[in-house]
């Protein structure tokens, strides 16, 4: 039924402009639609169903306001009047690039994609997001307060910004999936409802924007990643590395789809950060072990990478392929370089990768001290728990 | 009525004075002492925080407000977690604290939630 709720909320759109007061009343037809849809069955034509109600309920809104108001509704009427033919044309896209439109901040883009084009309610995303949901209801309509003030247009960017907006969109989704799949704090440490979200975001997106190599990229690092699921936390929420996990609890349907669209995209386009993330992580989940692991072939991704979008984050991944060919004190030697970046200051990967270097060389006191440096930078309680567990073993 | 039961310390600290194993256990105990309230009906709400040293201090200076880096008291005063329970009384209250205290060995407080206006 979710799938629809993008479709539906173009066609009330188009007939009635008001992107904010339409999308209310999609969510209101979602919810009666989930009450009656249950008792008496789908109706015949689901999307007509949510389209009807939707529309009765925003006109209903309408009476109720002052004259003002309908006046405006008529105008917004009228104006799109000549769009409205159209109403079986799925506007899904020019939905999530207005959701992902540059001029919201990034939390406002996540919380409206997920209500707008994930048809999720308020307190959905609220629990998603680990925040009240008078919180996540007060972002939600500053956001859609801001569509409006802004006089954003409802349609797809123009040609010459299309790719740019995408990019916007695709990190978006991605910022989804990684809320999910490392919450940046509190006490779980993965969301498998906002995982599968973004998942199928990324498979709608991929299926209206089929020929764009990073759609791709990023469905696939996606699915790559979260085949990984099962295997990474143990029964209590504590932490697994990936040298430790069962492989035999990933995801193998998963791997295979991840690795069957990279390779539909290999020669064809040209090649992206997403899609060499998804080649590092098929790399890892191709391994029937991790000392089969192909180290020599992610350090020579992890380069591209490097050469194609540089960062703090990219050269500590590298040093730890740098360490597992070359050997700790090599892969030392590039982390080195990274402790001039402020931008890594406060981040406890780059301690919590010393520690695991300095361990592979040897000089377990200078580890320990990298792990208690670590646990005291992070901001999730089961890491916290995992580097204090290391560096207590070492002491 | 409602209790704060509030936890001191630091990793780092515990470090110097627990084994690896006391490690496991202590995690596997937190993770049972919020199970059972859970189920007692008892949790209203529980964190654990990020350590002391990332903590920064805002100070009126000057009639400006001004934040430092910090602080840097002694580790075993800085607020490390906390519960917030809805309890049949202090009793109770000063139960759950003390399973607690058994386990950690350090000072725990329990302070009452303060009340809303009276009703009239």
């Amino acid at each position: 039924m979710r799938e629809l709720a993008p479709q539906v909320l173009g066609t009330l759109i188009r007939r009635y402009g008001q992107f904010d007061a339409c999308e209310d009343a999609v969510q209101e037809a979602l919810l009666a639609a989930a009450v009656q849809w249950t008792q008496k069955g789908l109706p015949e034509n689901p999307r007509s169903w949510l389209v009807a109600v939707a529309s009765r309920r925003l006109v209903d809104q309408w009476r109720s306001e002052s004259a003002r108001r309908r006046r405006e509704a008529n105008a917004a009427v009228m104006d799109l009047s000549a769009k409205s033919q159209a109403s079986d044309y799925d506007d899904t896209l020019t939905i999530l690039f207005l959701c992902c439109h540059p001029s919201l901040s990034v939390p406002s883009q996540l919380a409206l994609t997920l209500r707008a084009v994930g048809g999720l309610t308020t307190a959905e995303i609220a629990s998603a997001f680990l925040v009240p949901e008078a919180t996540m209801a007060q972002r939600i309509s500053r956001a859609k307060e801001r569509i409006r003030s802004s006089g954003l247009p409802f349609e797809l960017p123009p040609k010459a910004e299309r790719a740019d907006r995408l990019r916007v969109v695709l990190h978006v989704l991605y910022l989804v999936f990684n809320e999910g799949y490392s919450t940046s704090s509190g006490p779980a440490l993965q969301r498998a409802d906002l995982t599968t979200e973004a998942i199928r975001l990324a498979r709608m997106l991929h299926q209206l924007v089929p020929g764009d190599g990073e759609v791709v990229g990023l469905l696939a690092l996606m699915l790559l990643t979260d085949a990984r699921r099962a295997a990474r936390t143990e029964a209590d929420g504590s932490i697994v590395p990936l040298d430790e996990q069962n492989r035999d609890l990933w995801n193998n349907a998963q791997i295979q789809e991840g690795v069957a669209l990279l390779e539909s995209t290999l020669g064809k386009v040209a090649i992206g950060p997403y899609q060499l993330q998804a080649a590092i992580a098929a790399l890892h989940d191709e391994a029937p072990t991790a000392k089969e692991t192909d180290w020599p072939q992610i350090l020579a991704l992890y380069e591209v990478l490097e050469g194609v979008s540089p960062g703090p984050v990219v050269t500590l991944n590298r040093a730890v392929a740098v360490a597992m060919v070359n050997g700790p004190l090599a892969g030392l030697a590039v982390l080195g370089t990274l402790d001039a970046d402020n931008r890594m200051t406060h981040n406890h990967r780059l301690e919590a990768v010393r520690g695991h270097l300095l361990e592979m060389a040897g000089d377990l006191v200078a580890a320990r001290e990298s792990y208690v440096r670590a646990a005291k930078m992070t901001a999730s309680l089961p890491e916290q728990r995992y580097l204090t567990l290391q560096a207590a073993r070492l002491g | 009525m409602k209790y704060m039961i509030m936890t001191f310390g630091s990793a780092e600290e515990a470090l110097q004075h627990h084994s690896k194993e006391w490690f496991r256990d202590m995690i596997a105990f937190m993770r049972k002492i919020d199970d059972d309230l859970v189920k007692s009906g008892e949790m209203v709400y529980n964190e654990g925080l990020v350590d002391g040293s990332q903590a920064k201090t805002v100070r009126f200076q000057n009639g400006l407000p001004v934040p430092t880096d910090g602080p840097f008291a002694e580790a075993k005063e800085s607020l490390v977690g906390f519960w917030l329970v809805d309890v049949e009384n202090e009793a109770r209250a000063i139960e759950i604290a003390s399973k607690i205290v058994a386990f950690v060995e350090s000072p725990i407080e329990v302070r009452r939630v303060a009340d809303g206006p009276p009703e009239v």
